[in-house]
């Protein structure tokens, strides 16, 4: 399989922020280490040198504060853009993404707009330990007020971004380590990705694979195989939103195949692949042939030992064999 | 009590302005008393917190800010929408959870709001409000203003994380907020020198490079000029300051609160110097304003807070219907699933959900018929 | 004049509460704002302040438990006004609140329990005419129900396993689950199990109503013209019990297809008598060929089909169409298309639904071939096995109500085709021959034609010629 051509995914947001940046005079970062760094993960690499100390503020080590900054600031007319070092140290800032942003503007009778972006990397694989590998998206997706965006190429990580910004609802943007270094083509002049609308990456007629952040990589790697090794042909969306969520999409893909499988990092109880497995359930439940399966991330506390953290997510082969359970079928050819 | 001399410069209210404050103070008592009945009637529901005591630290700092500045505080909210304007009568119908509260029912008590007169709420969570306020701050001179936010917040929450991150953040950025702490001497039921290790707490933001000023919160004159000195300070300089008011609070911490953690005696002390009849002896005393005038002031706010009150009855509840509004902006070009209504109707069950999903016109395999057939003309044989 | 001190709610949960001491007397002057009374409450003991002045009566006594909301004390106003503004109505009233307060708080019955409003309500709701008993005390909330989106009755007592989209299937196939051997896991029936049925069940029931007679374009049932307009709760009343029955995927497309039709082509109907004596004495000697065993013992019984009337139809139809070519044409995107094929369908009547198999290439098929084919074809129809090739791909459609005593109808045309022939029922008549009055066997036949394809004349030389092959019909046996 070639490599893609094309920017990596860390170097598509940093161009959607640098657009940003350079359209709206409101735009502004505020992040630990985002300046004079140029971010843990280079996202925001040389965006202080372009756009000066105004616009591009390091912080001290307060995500709480720091989020509240950003929720006062997009209050009073700016369109700021946090950026939080990892979605594990967003639970410092659950006060003020929640209690704050995400139910101003209901609480306050919509006198008020929160366009805040609260943009943060999540995932493991790197052997960091418990504490420094969660996958939250489950988390935010619970609270009314919130978007949700959960991209997995660098066309969608820019195009999503971009649409954040311009957005006036609040936006948690998570992104994912492992996904900054990957290649994608992403299209040239403005690029925008609606938020609410799915890519379907591959279409096939035998299984739906719903895929969450890295695990839509994950499931179209696994369609390949399902397909060259096992005839099975998998249609793979990636929602790239989950909230709003592009239900219709996948609805309408369910009815066509009679079988889902939903792909995630995150912990099984209350995932997002529980929520969405309820929805299906409730929505196609007529033109389901086998039960909504979910791939998950494992019940733990992520482990450091190598062994112990490759079996604590999914992979490629999990997903192969979900798919084919739902079709009452085994690996073993 | 005031720590800071007073001097000729600071400023000070002419007849005009005083009879205002009086007014101002005195509405706010009343309307704080009734709102306490009402909730004994069940008329309001939740957690009430009442600013009687602290009228003062509330006008005397309301007035020396401009219409432009911003002022944000607690759930001890009521008095702050009222000081800056916002009618008794939406005060009111949003404690009644009514649809013509100022925040048409959603916040309640805790969570008064009203953008256009710069009251930016009203928040539940202790110390929750600082880092907003820091943000408001930053926006007003990222646009290059000279507006000032004035920040209130309880003696409690300086133990809060958000005040340490949000001081240290104020100074290292130059941030124009003026922090005052309302210091009604406890955080809920703990007496301050029980929560807090340093009790002179204008002294507490020093270590975070905030200087500190100290006022007589339960005068308003002292207050005003305090927080006059204070917010010009912070408009010329753009650096934050901490005021520390002393005050107290006549009632307990809410209306569920039976007041074990102080003495009688004691609160019998400080209502010795309750604002409203010092300020009203003090105008007395100097001509200003006469006994009757007084009365008649007190007269005029019952009434007006009869009025609320008749409003706030009058006023309908939100309609079921209304129980999705206002969660999202949304646009036209909004697509996709926002909300997911689990009550009965779940046709569309989303705020905006887009184009109409496209209906399924399959028809199951095996009758798949001569008709599909002819549909568009598709032969068996001309797909694929 | 005289107002009530009710219980105060002195927390968020406090529903009840305790007067522990009365902190002034009966006949006291009383101030508002003056501690009157402690009151202890689900969380702690409070005071509570008058919020009245004047002269103080009490109602309850010290030890009694009081809901929110009921009188404990009254005071009884100074005539003239106190400190305070006096009269108006000041706080809503005291007096027993209207029903419509949200707040559980209420006057007490005279003499009675005191009765909140939620209690009442619940109250009323179990003394209202329900079939269940009704709750002896207030408990939890009703849980709702959810209504099965289907009213159709399931058709299998036990459980079967099925997934949803089998059952799905199975019901609008007619096919019973019960027959079925399940693939899936734990033996669950699935998808593939219900396509890969075979014939073994007699026809299942009826499960849907009226659309059996699809076919028939004309009148579906109305409501009788020319009443008086009715209220629209009297016209509901009138139909007396009305259930909804839901369409299958299938019926809503035939719905949808057959209004299409309807609304988009310019049709018209021709109407012929076919004398069909000669038919009639063929059919006969075809029958007894088969019956006498002629055909040999070791025919197959499907060699024994016998051609019906409907298969002369048929084959008279295909005959016609070669020397017709505009009768088996089809218009499409304002052109007329041509097929070098002739393909007839004959709809046959499924399960709620309308189905038309094909005969492909009928006018090369003897008459008994085409007899061996229809009766096959239907046979797999009816049990489920008819596959989507051999459901598409006509040219032109034969349908036929003769088995109901239809006499003469007029079918939808099946779009894109240029017409549809509907077949009456063969019966004697009297017919005039030779100026006599004679009995004959007579066959009406109604063809409905696209007049974008077909004009009057052709269409008339068509069915004209159909008739002279049925009323020689030798013609068809080749």
């Amino acid at each position: 399989m070639a490599t893609p051509a094309g920017p990596r995914y860390r170097e598509a947001l940093n161009q959607a922020l640098r657009e940003e940046l350079t359209r709206d005079e409101r735009v502004m970062l505020m992040g630990e280490d985002i300046g004079v760094f140029g971010g843990a993960f280079k996202v925001t690499d040389g965006l202080l040198e372009e756009f000066g100390e105004k616009r591009i503020r390091d912080t001290p080590i307060s995500e709480n504060t720091i989020v509240g900054l950003g929720v006062g600031a997009a209050m009073t007319g700016l369109r700021p853009v946090v950026e939080l070092m990892t979605i594990n140290f967003a639970l410092l800032a659950l006060d003020q993404i929640v209690n704050h942003a995400a139910h101003i503007h209901y609480m306050f009778g919509g006198q008020a707009r929160v366009p805040l972006v609260v943009r943060m990397p999540q995932g493991a694989g790197h052997q960091l330990g418990p504490t420094h590998s969660h996958c939250f998206e489950a988390m935010f997706l619970q609270v009314p007020g919130l978007l949700v965006a959960v991209p997995a190429t660098a066309a969608d990580a820019k195009g999503l971004l971009k649409s954040a910004i311009r957005d006036e609802n609040p936006v948690v943007f998570i992104e994912h380590e492992s996904l900054y270094g990957v290649r994608g083509e992403v299209p040239e002049g403005e690029h925008l990705v609606p938020f609410g609308v799915a890519r379907t990456a591959r279409e096939g007629s035998d299984v739906t694979i719903v895929g969450i952040s890295r695990m839509a990589l994950t499931a179209e790697r696994a369609a390949r195989t399902l397909s060259e090794d096992h005839g099975v042909e998998a249609e793979v969306i990636d929602p790239r939103t989950l909230r709003p969520l592009d239900l219709d999409t996948i609805l309408a893909s369910v009815r066509r195949t009679n079988r889902c499988v939903i792909v995630e990092e995150g912990w099984p109880h209350g995932g997002v692949g529980a929520n969405l497995a309820a929805l299906i359930g409730e929505q196609a439940f007529d033109d389901l042939d086998a039960p909504v399966a979910r791939v998950t991330g494992a019940d733990v506390p992520m482990p450091y030992s190598k062994p112990l953290e490759d079996i604590a997510y999914p992979h490629e082969p999990q997903v192969v064999a979900a798919a084919l359970a739902t079709l009452n079928r085994t690996a073993a050819v | 009590m005031a720590d800071s001399p007073p001097t000729d410069s600071r400023p000070r209210e002419d007849a005009l302005q005083a009879r205002e404050w009086l007014e101002t103070m005195t509405l706010i008592r009343r309307f704080e008393e009734r709102a306490g009945e009402m909730y004994a009637r069940a008329k309001v529901g939740g957690f009430l917190h009442l600013s009687i005591g602290e009228e003062a630290t509330i006008v005397g700092a309301a007035r020396a800010l401009r219409d432009t500045d911003y002022l944000i505080s607690t759930y001890r909210s009521h008095g702050h929408a009222l000081v800056r304007g916002t009618p008794p009568e939406n005060v009111m119908a949003e404690l009644f959870g009514k649809v013509d509260g100022c925040c048409r029912g959603r916040g309640g008590s805790m969570h008064m709001f009203d953008m256009a007169r710069r009251f930016m709420g009203g928040y539940g969570i202790v110390g929750g409000n600082l880092p907003i306020a820091a943000g408001i701050a930053l926006a007003s001179d990222y646009t290059e203003t000279d507006e000032v936010t004035l920040c209130t917040f309880g003696d409690g929450a300086s133990n809060q994380g958000t005040f340490g991150e949000t001081l240290n953040l104020a100074a290292l950025w130059s941030l124009p907020v003026v922090f005052m702490v309302t210091n009604n001497q406890f955080g809920m039921g703990t007496a301050l020198g029980r929560h807090s290790a340093v009790t002179d707490l204008q002294r507490k933001g020093e270590s975070l490079g905030v200087p500190g000023m100290r006022c007589d919160g339960m005068d308003i004159r002292d207050t005003y000029g305090v927080v006059c000195e204070a917010v010009a300070k912070v408009r010329e300089e753009r650096r934050p300051v901490l005021i520390e008011a002393i005050t107290y609070r006549f009632r307990g911490h809410s209306m569920a609160d039976p007041e074990q953690y102080r003495s009688k005696d004691e609160v019998a002390r400080w209502r010795e110097r309750d604002p409203l009849s010092v300020y009203g002896r003090q105008l007395m005393d100097e001509g200003t304003i006469t006994a009757g005038e007084i009365e008649q002031l007190d007269a005029q706010a019952i009434a007006r807070v009869d009025g609320a009150v008749e409003f706030a009855e009058a006023s309908p509840f939100p309609e079921p219907s209304d129980l999705y509004d206002d969660i999202y902006v949304l646009g036209e070009s909004s697509r996709g699933w926002y909300s997911v209504e689990t009550t009965e109707d779940r046709e569309e069950g989303s705020a905006a959900s887009g184009p109409e999903p496209a209906v399924n016109d399959e028809i199951p395999q095996q009758l798949t018929s001569a008709l599909a057939a002819g549909e568009d003309g598709h032969e068996p044989g001309d797909e694929d | 004049m005289s107002e009530i001190i009710v219980m105060p709610r002195l927390s968020d949960t406090m529903e009840e509460g305790i007067i522990l001491r009365w902190l002034r007397a009966e006949g006291d002057t009383i101030a508002r704002g003056e501690e009157l009374v402690e009151i202890e409450t689900d969380k702690a003991n409070m005071t509570y302040e008058s919020d009245q002045s004047g002269v103080l009566h009490l109602i309850a006594a010290e030890g009694d438990s009081l809901a929110v909301g009921q009188p404990i004390a009254s005071v009884e106003k100074a005539p003239l006004g106190g400190p305070e503004v006096d009269g108006g109505p000041v706080n809503g009233a005291v007096a027993p609140e209207p029903a419509a307060d949200e707040a559980a708080v209420e006057t007490p019955e005279p003499g009675g329990e005191p009765v909140t409003a939620a209690a009442r309500a619940l109250q009323a709701k179990a003394l209202a005419p329900e079939p269940t008993t009704p709750e002896p005390q207030p408990a939890t909330p009703e849980p709702a129900a959810p209504e099965p989106a289907r009213p159709e009755p399931e058709a299998e007592t036990e459980r079967v396993k099925a997934s949803p989209l089998a059952r799905r299937m199975a019901r609008e196939g007619g096919i019973d689950l019960a027959g079925l051997s399940g693939s899936g896991p734990g033996g669950r029936i699935v998808k593939a199990d219900v396509l890969g049925f075979s014939p073994g069940a007699p026809a299942p029931a009826q499960t849907a109503p009226a659309t059996q007679a699809a076919t028939a374009g004309a009148g579906a049932p109305q409501e009788p013209a020319g009443t008086a307009p009715r209220a629209p709760e009297e016209i509901a009343r009138a139909k007396g019990e009305t259930r909804e029955v839901e369409l299958s995927r299938l019926q809503q497309t035939v719905a949808r297809r057959m209004a299409e039709s309807k609304a988009t082509i310019p049709d018209f109907t021709l109407l012929i008598e076919i004398d069909m004596e000669e038919c009639v004495t063929l059919r006969s000697e075809l029958k007894r060929i088969a019956g006498s065993g002629e055909a040999g013992e070791h025919a197959r019984p499907a060699e024994k089909a016998v051609p019906t009337y409907n298969d002369m139809v048929v084959k008279a139809v295909a005959l016609a169409l070669r020397e017709h070519p505009l009768a088996n044409g089809s218009y499409r995107d304002g052109k007329v298309q041509l097929h070098s094929r002739i393909n007839v369908g004959v709809a046959v009547a499924a399960e709620g639904a309308l189905v038309v198999p094909t005969v492909f290439d009928a006018e090369e098929k003897s008459l008994g071939e085409i007899a061996r084919e229809t009766r096959a074809l239907a046979g797999r129809v009816r049990d489920g096995s008819i596959t989507p090739p051999e459901l598409g791909g006509g040219t032109f459609t034969v349908s036929n109500l003769g088995m109901y005593g239809i006499s003469s109808f007029s079918a939808i045309i099946n779009p894109p085709q240029a017409a549809i022939l509907s077949v009456g029922a063969l019966a004697p008549r009297a017919v005039v021959r030779d100026g006599q009055i004679v009995a004959r066997n007579t066959m009406s036949l109604t063809l409905v034609s696209d007049h974008r394809i077909l004009y009057g004349a052709e269409a008339a030389r068509f069915l004209a010629r159909v008739r002279e092959l049925l009323q020689a019909p030798a013609a068809l046996t080749l």
